[in-house]
This record gives C-alpha cells, structure tokens and sequence, in this order.
C-alpha cells in the first residue's frame, strides 16, 4: 500500500518497513536512489532535522527477495501562518467578494474555509472557479448598519490558523478603476489636453449609483502632480498644460457617498497641440532686422511671426504681440 | 395619475428629488461630524454595537431595488418623522442633563433637527405630487406622535447613538432613493394607492 506522510520542516523523521521486525535485513530507496546505511537503525529509516529536498517517495524492500515491503510519500512542509483576508465590493449594490492569500508556502496541500455572519445570520459565500482563493455574496440587505464578520480558516496536515475581518457595508466598497481612458491635443490650442473615461464595467448602475473622479496630470519631466476632484460627467479639459510638453495623466472613480478611491487608471500619455513652423514673408524679415530681442530665442529668418500692424513697444525692444507669444512659449521649453 | 404625468410634474418631481439629493448629502456630512461629537461628549466607545432600539427606524431594506417609488417616499416620510421626533426628544434630554454647558452639541443636534424637517417637507411635496395623500397627517394633528418611553441616562446615551447611526444610514438610502425616483417614471405605477391599503 502507499501512503503519504506529511512532516515539518526540521523533524526528525523515522519510517518503519511496514510490518518487518526491527532486525530484518532492508534496503531503502528515496525516489529510487539506494539511502545509505548510516540512516538506518536496524530496518527503520531515520531522517533528522529533514528539510523540503528530502520530500519524495521511500521505498522498502526485503533484504534478499528485494520485495516491496512498504512504500510512502514524504512531503515536508510548515502549518499555515495567518492567512491574509481581503473583502471588497467593486459592484455595489449587488454583493462583495472575498479573497485571501497565505503570507509563506507551506509545500503541502491546504484547505481554505469561510464564514460570513450578518448580525446572526450566516451567509454562504460562493467560490469562484477563477480565482481558486475568491469567494462573493450578493447582499440581502443594503444600508444596514450591523456588521459583516468573515472568518477565513486555513487547515492543513500539520496545523491550521484563521483570520477575522469585521466591516460594514460602506466602508468596502472600492470601484475599478475608470476605463477606456483617452487623452487628446485640442487643435489651436497649445495648453489643452481633452480627457474623457468611461464607468468601470463591473459598476452595475452608475445612474443611481453615481461615481465621482479624481484626475491626476504632468509632465513626464517633472515629478509632481496636479490633481482635480469630478463630481460627475466622464471628461474633463485640462487647460494648464505646458506648451509642447509630453503628458501622463490617470484617474481614479469613488462612489459619490460611501466607501474608497478605486486604484489609478492605466496611465495614458498626451502632448498639447503645437503650431507648424510657418515661412517668413518680406516685411517680417525687415520688422525683424530693425527690432532688438531681449529674449533669449531667435526666430528663423524665413518663419512669418506678425503682421505690420501688430507691434507692441518701441525703438530697440519693439516686439508685436504674436512673436512676444511664441518667445514666451519657446522660453518655457527652456525651463 | 394624470397630474403626475405631465411635463410639467415631471420636471417638478426631477427638481425636487435633485435638491431633495443635495439636502440629504449635507444631512449626512453634518450626522456624521455630530455622531464622532456625540460619542465624544457621551464618552461612549465608537465601535459599541447597539442592538435595534425600539422606535428608531432601521435603514436596512431587502430587495431595495424592487421597492416602487411610492414605497420609497412612503417609507422614507415615516423614516424621517420617527427621527423629527426623536431628534427632539435628544435635544429635550441634552438640555436636562447638562443644560448650557453643552450648548455646540446642541446646536448640532438642532441643526441636523432643521434638515431632516426640511428633509420630510421634500418628501411630502413629491408625494403631493404622485397625486397620494400624506399618511397620517390628520391623525398627527389631532393626537401627536406617539410618546417616547422615558429611560436612564445611560439608555438615551445609547438609544441618541442608535438614532444618529441610523440616521446617516437613511440619508444615504434616501439619496438613492430618489436618483430612482428622478430616473423617468414608467407609464404605471403599480403600487396601490393609499385609500387601496390596509
């Protein structure tokens, strides 16, 4: 017959050859490999302090006639630690889902069993084929103020250890984050970028559920984040944005009265709308030979910047108003 | 039903529940901030769990998303009628007990007392305007409510932890009840009327 042993990491083992006496000339194998005599003590086999390399198949055999006497699976392993619980309701109002997690392998096999008690009802949570380690409960009742209590324990051959969560209905619940996130230049317009998002599909009714967003935008080259607060509507238009600078914006959706910010939105990336470089005419090449700059930029001689009419200033230092623009955004390329 | 039908209604009823959201939002927000001063100041521990109390009407509903519109106001007018009168009770209580010496918890309480009168104002309206009567008005006119059952200090303590617990939970279900009121109604309703129920 085979069986399975299951054994601690750092025990010392002692396998008996079945029902053969203690004197019986016996070999033993470990996954086929001879054991050599020194770890026996008569015909048992003694393993000290094992370790999970020694987990395998030990086999028996009669000294002389080589037959089977006695064969079993070793697996080393450790009792559970306190599992990790996690509940959450990502689809409220319909239910709320539980999943868990063990902090270490034990290398053996383990049972997961859940309770779920409202006030002093018990509630039976349904496993999930996908993920094993996930079970849901639709809610029977919303806006109740008693609280859910979720025992999680984990068994297995050489222990068991559990977990409590206690919560009430509000405070899990946390959206997906928003999808579909799209970030545009808006034409003309060097300092817009226009961003629209969709409802995450797992929120079965924002209309009376309504979400609310949070928006979070820069720079690539630079590290700090504006931020603004949606309270409804899937876009917004940022208006700040630095001319001609590449963008990475996110967002994240809450419901409106209860519960947490979902996790960030995949990130998208976006650059603000930049004029074309244009061609100079005749008189903007004479406006510019006669004005003096004092910016630090210079304009192509062949690039058209302003017409006759537009000038700002005078003598040494008069610019007109659209090459005063184009400086201005050139010089925060600069910064 | 005919009132309750025109264009006219329907962007009533849209407007009022649309305030009626806004007033139960702040409602929340400032039950909430007088709950964490109330637990405080009763020295009370936050995470007690306090079975129902008698008289303070429990937000908990089942198979909330089949109720009809004419359930939700129904339930939500008597809700908030049960806390007018124990909102008051609470204030009575406060002044016996510690008189001026705590005079923000009791500007609180009478604050969140105005919003939930203007709160149950809003849900008469819309009852008004779905063509029912308001239950029990007359009776209320006559009798009044019926009285609170005196307790020891230490059961108000609770029973005020119960009513302001719940509250928050109502202004939260209300405020959902009626973004299902603002969405278009269907052609009938298919609650009985009032003069049709027991």
């Amino acid at each position: 017959d085979s069986h399975i042993q299951y054994e601690r990491v750092g025990a010392d083992v002692t396998m008996k050859c079945g029902s053969m006496d203690w004197d019986a000339a016996v070999t033993w194998t470990a996954n086929g490999t001879d054991i050599d005599e020194s770890h026996l003590n008569g015909s048992y086999l003694i393993l000290k302090n094992v370790d999970l390399s020694q987990s395998g198949q030990y086999s028996c055999y009669e000294g002389s006639s080589w037959h089977l006497k006695y064969q079993t699976s070793l697996r080393v392993g450790t009792p559970p630690k306190e599992p990790v619980l996690m509940c959450r309701s990502n689809n409220y109002p319909k239910g709320f889902y539980c999943s868990w997690h063990l902090p270490t392998p034990t290398y053996i096999p383990n049972t997961f069993n859940i309770s779920v008690i409202h006030g002093t009802k018990d509630m039976v949570c349904e496993k999930d084929a996908v993920p094993k380690n996930r079970c849901h409960i639709r809610y029977l009742q919303l806006f109740s103020t008693v609280k859910y209590k979720v025992t999680l324990t984990v068994t297995n051959a050489l222990g068991k250890n559990f977990t409590t969560l206690t919560f009430d209905e509000f405070a899990i619940v946390k959206p997906d984050p928003p999808e579909s996130v799209v970030a545009k230049p808006v034409p003309n317009n060097p300092r817009r970028l226009e961003v629209s998002w969709q409802n995450p599909s797992s929120w079965p009714d924002p209309e009376s559920f309504p979400l609310k967003f949070f928006l979070r935008y820069r720079p690539l080259i630079l590290d700090q984040w504006q931020h603004v607060e949606l309270s409804d509507g899937t876009s917004h238009t940022i208006t700040d944005a630095y001319a001609g600078k590449e963008y990475i914006i996110q967002v994240a959706a809450k419901d409106n009265d209860i519960g947490t910010w979902s996790d960030w939105s995949v990130a998208v990336h976006a650059t603000p709308w930049t004029e074309e470089p244009k061609h100079l005419t005749t008189e903007a090449q004479i406006t510019e030979t006669t004005s003096a700059s004092t910016s630090s930029f210079m304009a192509p001689p062949t690039t058209k910047i302003c017409d006759k009419g537009a000038m700002v200033g005078s003598g040494a230092v008069a610019v007109c108003w659209t090459a005063g623009l184009v400086m201005a955004a050139y010089s925060v390329l600069f910064i | 039903m005919a009132a309750a039908d025109s264009p006219s209604a329907a962007l009533r009823r849209r407007d009022l529940c649309s305030r009626g959201i806004r007033l139960a939002g702040k409602m929340r927000a400032d039950v909430v901030d007088l709950l964490d001063t109330y637990v405080e100041q009763q020295g009370l521990d936050a995470s007690v769990s306090v079975a129902a109390v008698e008289g303070v009407p429990p937000a908990a509903v089942e198979r909330w998303d089949e109720q009809t519109g004419t359930q939700r106001l129904l339930e939500n007018l008597a809700a908030y009628r049960a806390f007018r009168a124990l909102l008051a009770q609470m204030l009575e209580e406060q002044r016996e007990q510690l008189g001026e010496a705590d005079a923000g918890l009791g500007r609180a309480l009478a604050a969140v007392l105005l919003q939930v009168s203007a709160f149950a104002y809003h849900l008469e309206e819309l009852l008004r305007l779905e063509s029912r009567g308001i239950p029990g008005e007359e009776e209320e006119e006559e009798d009044g409510p019926p009285p609170l059952p005196r307790l020891s200090v230490f059961e108000q303590k609770l029973r005020g932890l119960s009513v302001l617990r719940e509250l928050a939970q109502w202004a939260v279900r209300s405020s959902r009840d009626l973004r299902q009121l603002a969405k278009p109604s269907p052609a009938t309703e298919t609650a009985p009327s009032l003069a049709e129920s027991p």
